[in-house]
């Protein structure tokens, strides 16, 4: 059964051609006019007696009536576009001012012996293209009707038309009345005739476009559904979060498949048992069963193997353990597909329907299409997670060993195991100094490592630079008022958003400012400014009074691990990561940095940001 | 007050444990070590302590959370002041994985916070502070 929307877009669709034809018509009706005005007078050149008069006046009359339909028909498109109706009475008042008006030309020109007729045939063809069967049919048996009577009336005599110039093959002038009536009947049958064709022919184009109509939906119905699928692709690529990202492929997988209910079950390490790990739709009874073992199971078992399930109606097969559960759930019919990455499933993914043979051929290709790609997601932010967690596990061991020496070497430092001579306090200080480095170091290159991950899976986004800058400037000031050097924070008004993240911000300026402050010597400052560098730039500048960079040492400033000559004599600590971070970040932003710096006097550091 | 106060610390590390044991005692506390939660566990039911200081991760990533949780949800347990250390910059700990963004959005259960590495002062200084706090308490 179709329902009342889908038949009301094909009514539309129809009455779209009705409009166009109706339109259509009224161009035509021109081409009449002017083809019968210089036919008249043509005619009238070889024969001074063909009434060109009154045949002028019925064209003009017609040119008259075609302008007014063509008002009309603007006025009807424009206030009640949608009204078949409307379009329908206006193509009836058309074809019945036409066939009256080749009536006048007929009468004109000798009656049922004119040759023009035959031109009624032609509006036949008309209302069978413009109107119900039914209409044509009647148009026909009106013109059957109407030829009858012109016919009785010439034939007796009782109205004369003007001269017979013409010789009609329809209706021979001088045919007896019997052979009249024979020509008569083949004129309804032609004319009958016509209208079946017409309306027949009409009938099959119908079919025809009715069927192209609703391949026209189905291709429209599926590019929907793959828009929708592109939509939820694009939301479920920016979570950073898993149980996030199954819970919205769950929902949305049902809204595109148009179910009541979507699950996500996962493989356990050792591939035995599946777990719900996400559901829409389903209640927390049917989740709370807890997990299910593969090997009790042939239908996840098939399904993880590699083939897809589907069950039209529940209780049509006796394939479940507890079918009351899944009926009790409303559950009529179910499609299950495996999750798979490059051929190794991962888990299943189920849709449910309250409606028993829910699922097609089709659409289950197409589930088939969103399994894979919520497949690929899954795994892919997994081991996005697992490369950060394997940082993070670095980190804690390559820390351990460290802290524990720190607070050893702290220990033994401050005495407590006893006083030690002057020169092994000095020893013992300076690998405390050395083993900070270290940790330094690791911490860097952690930090280095677990920003490109992060850098990876930051979505950039509009950020407000002046309170991520005004965040960090108490930080800042505090810490270098320690080392008695100024630091002046600066933030015009007004500044347009910076396109990016705020860790990352954060992380960028952290580390200009630092860098900053730590090779100025005292007494020094440090100005930070943010401001519009033009319409789509934000502008970071970090200028101060410090030891500078040697020329030959700026190029390499941005490579792992170097430090200038210079920086290395004023501050031992350094793990020449700093920048390289730097330039990480703004590499992920898209941004760029330059640098103007003299030995002895100072560097402007600029960075150009992407803004919004 | 010192003279003793029992501490117990429990990590994993024994060389670190045994360096703060050394500055602990110095001060006349009296330190008992355990090396994984379990066993930190079993010592506090052997006999409550003063103060813990306690290692984040051990055996798992958040083997100091479990049990400072434990002991916080039982009454006989929940005042115990507990220092909380770890090797993890506190930073990395928040944007952590998921299990840890989870216990660290919950009030957080611990009486202070130090990171690795511990600077035998910075430990003694905040120790005294906790302990102080719980007297008062």
């Amino acid at each position: 059964m179709r329902l009342g929307y889908e038949l009301v877009k094909e009514q539309l669709f129809f009455q779209k051609e009705l409009i166009e034809r109706a339109r259509w018509f009224i161009r035509l009706r021109w081409a009449a006019v002017g083809a019968a005005l210089l036919g008249s007078w043509a005619a009238f050149l070889f024969e001074p007696r063909f009434p060109v008069f009154p045949l002028t006046l019925i064209a003009l009359s017609i040119l008259l009536y075609n302008i007014v339909f063509l008002l009309v028909w603007h006025r009807i498109h424009s206030r009640v576009p949608h009204h078949v109706r409307a379009f329908n009475v206006f193509a009836h008042v058309q074809i019945s001012m036409d066939l009256a008006a080749l009536y006048g030309i007929v009468y004109c020109t000798g009656g049922i012996h004119s040759p023009l007729l035959i031109f009624v045939i032609f509006h036949i063809i008309l209302a069978g293209i413009l109107l119900s069967p039914v209409s044509c049919y009647a148009y026909g048996i009106m013109v059957a009707v109407v030829t009858g009577l012109l016919l009785g009336l010439q034939e007796w005599a009782l109205s004369s038309p003007l001269p017979v110039l013409f010789q009609s093959s329809l209706f021979p002038r001088d045919a007896e009345s019997a052979h009249l009536v024979v020509h008569y009947g083949v004129f309804v049958a032609a004319i009958l005739m016509t209208a079946f064709l017409t309306t027949s022919l009409k009938g099959t184009l119908r079919t025809k476009g009715r069927e192209l109509l609703y391949v026209s939906k189905e291709l429209e119905a599926s590019n929907a559904k793959l828009t929708a699928l592109y939509e939820m692709l694009k939301r479920i690529g920016l979570s950073s979060d898993l149980q996030e990202l199954m819970d919205l492929a769950t929902r949305n997988a049902a809204g595109i498949m148009g179910v009541k209910a979507c699950s996500i079950k996962l493989l356990d390490e050792d591939r035995k048992r599946l777990n719900f790990a996400s559901s829409y739709g389903l209640s927390l009874d049917y989740v709370a069963k807890g997990s299910i073992e593969i090997d009790k199971s042939p239908i996840n078992r098939k399904v993880i193997e590699g083939s897809f399930f589907s069950i039209g109606k529940i209780d049509e097969k006796d394939y479940f353990q507890y079918p009351e559960d899944i009926r009790k759930e409303g559950i009529a019919s179910m499609v299950c597909l495996p999750l798979r990455v490059e051929k190794m499933a991962i888990g299943v993914l189920c849709v449910y329907s309250d409606v028993s043979h829910h699922f097609d051929d089709e659409e289950i290709r197409f589930f088939s299409l969103m399994s894979d790609l919520i497949a690929l997601a899954i795994e892919t932010l997994r081991s996005e997670i697992n490369k950060t967690w394997f940082l993070r596990k670095a980190a804690h061991q390559l820390r351990s060993p460290f802290t524990a020496m720190y607070s050893m070497l702290k220990v033994l430092g401050a005495g407590y195991l006893g006083p030690m001579s002057k020169e092994q306090k000095e020893m013992v200080l300076r690998c405390i100094k050395r083993i900070e480095m270290l940790g330094d170091l690791i911490n860097d290159l952690l930090k280095l490592g677990i920003k490109r991950v992060e850098a990876d899976k930051a979505s950039l986004h509009p950020v407000d630079g002046g309170s991520i800058l005004n965040g960090l400037a108490t930080l800042f000031q505090s810490q270098a008022r320690e080392k008695q050097v100024e630091v002046i924070f600066g933030v015009e008004e007004d500044l347009p958003q910076i396109m990016g993240d705020e860790r990352l911000l954060d992380e960028l300026f952290t580390n200009l400012i630092s860098n900053a402050v730590k090779y100025t010597p005292a007494g020094g400052s440090v100005r930070v400014l943010l401001a519009r560098e033009n319409q789509n730039r934000v502008r970071l500048e970090v200028a101060d009074t410090g030891i500078g960079v040697p020329e030959e040492d700026q190029r390499r400033l941005f490579t792992e691990f170097f430090r200038a000559e210079n920086a290395k004599a004023l501050v031992e600590e350094g793990t020449g990561l700093g920048l390289v971070i730097v330039k990480e970040i703004l590499d992920h932003l898209g941004g760029t940095i330059s640098l103007e710096s003299h030995v002895g006097q100072g560097t402007r550091i600029r960075c150009l940001l992407p803004a919004i | 007050m010192a003279i003793g106060t029992d501490i117990l610390m429990i990590d994993d590390d024994k060389d670190l444990v045994n360096s703060i044991r050394i500055v602990l005692e110095s001060r006349e506390y009296t330190v008992r070590a355990a090396y994984n939660g379990k066993e930190g566990y079993a010592k506090i039911q052997e006999k409550t302590p003063n103060l813990i200081i306690l290692d984040v991760m051990m055996a798992t990533d958040t083997e100091g959370f479990d049990l400072a949780y434990k002991l916080r949800n039982d009454p006989r347990y929940q005042n115990i002041p507990i220092i909380m250390v770890t090797a993890f910059p506190k930073k990395m700990a928040e944007e952590g994985p998921d299990k840890f963004q989870h216990i660290l959005g919950e009030s957080w259960p611990v009486s202070q916070f130090i990171e690795k590495p511990i600077d035998p002062e910075v430990l003694l200084t905040s120790l005294e502070k906790v302990l102080k706090e719980a007297h008062r308490v």
